[in-house]
């Protein structure tokens, strides 16, 4: 999985189509004040940045079982998107082309 | 008197919820300028802090290695190229309400509003020198095209949330042969 155009000595062989794979999750309200008391001080949201990586893992996670179930070998040209669709509840979307390689 | 007693305790575990909030929300209108007043104070400090901490992890890393690991070129620059990965690195970053609030006041003059700035360029480089640690900590050389996503996490830019930017970075670790 790279997100570069090509894989640096690999042969594509064949594309399979974009694959996709996204999750949205949001912390529980505890950690919504915790972090809301946090933000007052300003800086780095410890809670917030692991959400984040857990989903973006999961979204990562959906998108290579996706890949796999086309039978492909490779992903490349992996893109994330990521939205907030209400204050603490993040929408993370991975993206990319399923190749084939030899 | 055992059907009044039965009909209180029915009325308390109903108020329950609404008690809690009243609770908080009384908690909250003294404990918030404390805490505005301590971030008023500190926060400029914790800021620069943070910017020293993460400049100095950088030079000892560059230091070590003697060059960037980072490119954003497609492909990299060398051949010899053997493996490659994903690797990611985010960071969700905001300014105090203190530098929110100077920002405010900035954004009524207009021009450039350094403080925001500040904030999202040290953040920024926080992710960035987090992404280079982990590409070193997965065991690859060099991270190739690399890429950098800001998203805000307060969306409509409405009341309540927090304040804040998250910061993805990300690239393609490679290993030479």
């Amino acid at each position: 999985m790279v997100n570069t155009e090509t894989i640096p000595g690999m042969m594509i062989t064949e594309t399979l189509g974009v694959v996709s794979g996204s999750t949205v999750r949001a912390k529980n309200i505890g950690r919504d004040i915790t972090q809301g008391l946090r933000n007052i001080m300003g800086g780095e949201l410890v809670k917030y940045t692991e959400l984040l990586e857990e989903s973006r893992q999961e979204a990562i996670g959906r998108m290579v079982a996706d890949a796999m179930s086309r039978g492909a070998t490779a992903i490349v040209n992996v893109r994330f998107a990521t939205s907030a669709v209400t204050a603490g509840a993040a929408e993370l979307f991975a993206y990319g082309t399923a190749v084939k390689t030899e | 008197m055992a059907e009044g007693g039965t009909w209180l305790i029915v009325g308390l575990a109903l108020s329950l919820p609404f008690l809690l909030l009243a609770l908080f929300g009384i908690l909250w209108t003294i404990a918030y300028p404390v805490m505005l007043i301590w971030a008023v104070l500190f926060s400029t400090k914790k800021l620069n802090q943070q910017i020293a901490d993460t400049t100095s992890r950088e030079a000892l890393l560059r230091d070590s290695l003697g060059r960037d690991p980072l490119t954003t070129i497609d492909g990299g620059y060398r051949s010899d190229i053997t493996s490659s990965g994903i690797v990611w690195a985010g960071v969700v970053f905001g300014p105090s309400h203190w530098h929110l609030l100077i920002g405010y006041i900035n954004n009524l003059i207009g021009g450039s509003i350094d403080t925001f700035q500040k904030v999202v360029s040290a953040g920024r480089a926080e992710a960035m020198q987090r992404l280079r640690e982990s590409a070193i900590a997965n065991g690859w050389d060099d991270v190739i095209n690399v890429r950098i996503d800001t998203a805000d996490m307060a969306p409509q830019g409405g009341q309540g949330g927090v304040k804040a930017v998250e910061v993805f970075a990300y690239g393609t670790g490679v290993k030479y042969g």
